[in-house]
């Protein structure tokens, strides 16, 4: 019994120490994953760590016959988001305890970093769990070694906090660097984005307003940007900016151009797709097919913008051939038509609205009308309870028999005028094939 | 036929005998139908395209593939009533150059004089429909509309069709005004052919005569008087229905 209580107080001890343990750690710091990975040992505190690693010189075989430095610089840590908050060296290196430290094999310098940095989940484990979506984790399961993982992009000790609390954007500060890492792995793409209407606003005068890479790919969980899915969804992408009235405004540029793609044949086609069938292949335009990808320059560019007659055509010409000189003002340029822009849509619209209401809007209440005159002259009839004459061969035979809605004068008087039944079973127009030629004559 | 009558026992029942009037040849009701389906087709090919925001369409749309196939049926439907308007056309063509085309779909003023009888007897203004030909002034419009909507859609389409080569010689701009009229006609068209044609063949009475090619002397007299006078040689003096 007693040693029961005992054990019970044991538990306690460990459970609640351990509680503190988390609740004394700051920042973020998510208790999930920690089951799957060593609780840290805090008494080992970094100067310890530091005894060793913090002196040059010192390394440790790989695999592949290079060897990794062991050297971490004391005041990059400090400096880095970590070090700031407090958090220790073994917070990290969980596994790796009290000197003399535990076998540790690796094949090569990427091999260390691979086996590291899954410890960032015991932490970040949301950021964690989007990366598992992403290209570079897909490219990493096809053995693409090179491929980002966390300390790629944040560095392993000089992680830097790069997050606005209050907004969950990006800091200001941070913007300009983002392109510069995504450079690391993709500097020709980078280069090409310097160049852009976008990346230089970036570059030239920290631009609130532009995209930087992950505005556009997003952060972790980056999607393949080969596939045909991110094709047709790609529009969304630029409309978040480009249909925002506030941010447009400032660089008068139209916030119509989301609808009048969609209004018109290739956003059309696109649009429905993206929705039906979001992984079809389709060789229908999107934004940057047009506007170019990384590239993407102003459209009143006096060199390479789209208002130039002949870039224009010579980007309709990627798709369509035959394409000649009138061909580019078949496409609206995202313009909603008016007598100056497209006067003749203008004026094709205006006809219809002219005509639908007057010449249909008219038939229809012509018919109503007779449908209602009937309805009256029914009614009246009713009531005037006048005797059926329908068996009689009487001689107004277009009344009796087939308009007894007519009001009797209809054709009575023109009959009258010696139309007798005799006289017509003379004539006996009825055949088809004498009708060919009565039907002409 | 005689059946019925002897059902009748003492008195001797009016026997009356059936007349019709060919009122359409075997080519016309032919260009009925093939223009009928046509029109058809060309509609449950193209309303989607235009109602692109609705999920029936989308569902039509959904993929690649079935755009293109609905893109292919749609150009063979036109392709049938391209076929079809050279026929009429050339039909015409050749009557006229043979001086024996018909006169009696043409607009006449007689015609806007019907007009203005019909809506003064549709306000009880006047007792009596006024008295028509072979075709009556809503069966003219019926033929003109569609007529000049048909044109409206083979030129739009063919811009539609073929871009590039139009723009060879026409301004880009032909190409979404074409479009717009495109789409906005053939509503306009399905309309008119609801409200108007549905109406008055189907509605105000039915009048399959498209089908049968025949009319019957009752309807040729009431509907048709001037044409039933025309054809029976009654009272010459009286046509002015042929007018022209």
């Amino acid at each position: 019994m007693t040693r029961l209580v005992l054990i019970c107080t044991i538990l306690a001890v460990v459970l609640v120490s351990g509680a503190l343990l988390f609740s004394s750690s700051p920042g973020s710091a998510s208790p999930l994953g920690q089951e799957s990975t060593p609780i840290p040992n805090l008494a080992i505190g970094d100067e310890y760590c530091l005894s060793c690693h913090g002196q040059r010189g010192q390394t440790y075989p790989l695999g592949d016959g290079t060897t990794l430095d062991l050297y971490v610089d004391p005041s990059e840590h400090k400096a880095s988001i970590h070090g700031m908050e407090g958090y220790a060296c073994v917070q990290c290196h969980v596994d790796v305890g009290e000197y003399p430290h535990p076998p540790f094999q690796a094949a090569d310098r990427r091999d260390v970093t691979l086996q590291l940095n899954d410890i960032c989940q015991r932490c970040h484990f949301d950021q964690f769990e989007l990366t598992r979506d992403s290209v570079h984790a897909q490219a990493m399961a096809e053995g693409k070694t090179a491929a980002a993982v966390c300390t790629d992009c944040h560095s392993a000790h000089a992680v830097q906090d790069w997050v606005d609390e209050q907004t969950g954007e990006a800091l200001p500060s941070v913007r300009p660097v983002i392109p510069q890492t995504c450079a690391r792995c993709h500097s020709a793409i980078y280069d090409n984005y310097l160049t852009s209407v976008h990346g230089s606003a970036l570059t030239e005068e920290n631009n609130p307003d532009v995209p930087t890479c992950i505005d556009c790919h997003g952060v972790h969980n980056i999607d393949d940007p080969t596939t045909a899915a991110f094709r047709l969804a790609s529009p969304e992408i630029c409309a978040k900016c480009h249909t925002e009235a506030e941010r447009m405004a400032k660089y008068g540029i139209s916030t119509d151009v989301l609808s009048t793609y969609v209004a018109d044949f290739h956003g059309t086609t696109v649009a429905i797709f993206e929705k039906q069938s979001p992984d079809a292949e389709t060789n229908k335009p999107v934004c940057y097919d047009c506007h170019g990808v990384h590239d993407i320059k102003r459209a009143d560019d006096p060199e390479k913008g789209l208002h130039v007659k002949e870039n224009l055509l010579v980007t309709c010409q990627k798709c369509h051939p035959d394409a000649q000189e009138n061909f580019p003002t078949a496409w609206l340029s995202h313009y909603i038509p008016s007598p100056d822009k497209y006067p003749l849509v203008y004026y094709v619209d205006l006809f219809y609205r002219f005509l639908i209401p007057t010449v249909l809007g008219g038939m229809a209440v012509l018919v109503v009308m007779d449908a209602s005159r009937k309805a009256i002259v029914i009614s009246r009839r009713r009531k005037h309870a006048r005797p059926l004459v329908g068996e009689a061969p009487a001689p107004p035979s277009g009344q009796a028999s087939a308009g007894s809605d007519e009001p009797p004068a209809s054709a009575v008087p023109r009959d009258n005028d010696g139309d007798e039944p005799d006289a017509v079973s003379r004539l006996s127009p009825d055949s088809d094939e004498s009708g060919e030629e009565a039907d002409h004559g | 036929m005689s059946e019925p009558t002897k059902n009748t026992t003492n008195s001797i029942p009016a026997v009356k005998i059936e007349r019709s009037f060919v009122r359409f040849t075997l080519s016309q009701r032919w260009e009925h139908w093939v223009l009928l389906l046509a029109f058809v087709v060309l509609l449950l090919t193209g309303l989607p395209q235009k109602y692109r925001a609705t999920s029936w369409s989308q569902q039509i749309l959904a993929t690649p593939d079935q755009v293109a196939w609905i893109q292919t049926i749609h150009h063979i439907a036109a392709v049938v009533l391209i076929l079809e308007v050279l026929y009429h056309l050339g039909k015409a063509i050749y009557l006229m150059a043979r001086r024996s085309l018909p006169d009696h779909m043409f607009v006449t003023l007689k015609d806007f004089r019907d007009a203005g009888q019909m809506v003064a007897y549709l306000l009880f203004l006047r007792k009596e429909k006024p008295v028509s030909g072979k075709y009556n002034f809503e069966e003219k419009v019926t033929y003109w509309f569609i007529f000049f909507g048909v044109g409206i859609m083979l030129v739009s389409g063919l811009i539609l069709w073929f871009p590039e080569i139009i723009t060879r010689v026409l301004p880009g701009g032909v190409i979404p005004a074409a479009k717009l009229a495109h789409s906005t006609e053939a509503v306009v068209a399905a309309i008119f052919v609801v409200i108007w044609h549905f109406y008055h063949v189907h509605l105000q009475r039915s009048n399959l005569s498209i089908f049968t090619g025949k009319i019957s002397e009752e309807d040729m007299q009431t509907y048709h008087t001037l044409e039933y006078e025309r054809l029976t040689g009654d009272d010459p003096g009286e046509s002015e229905g042929g007018s022209s």
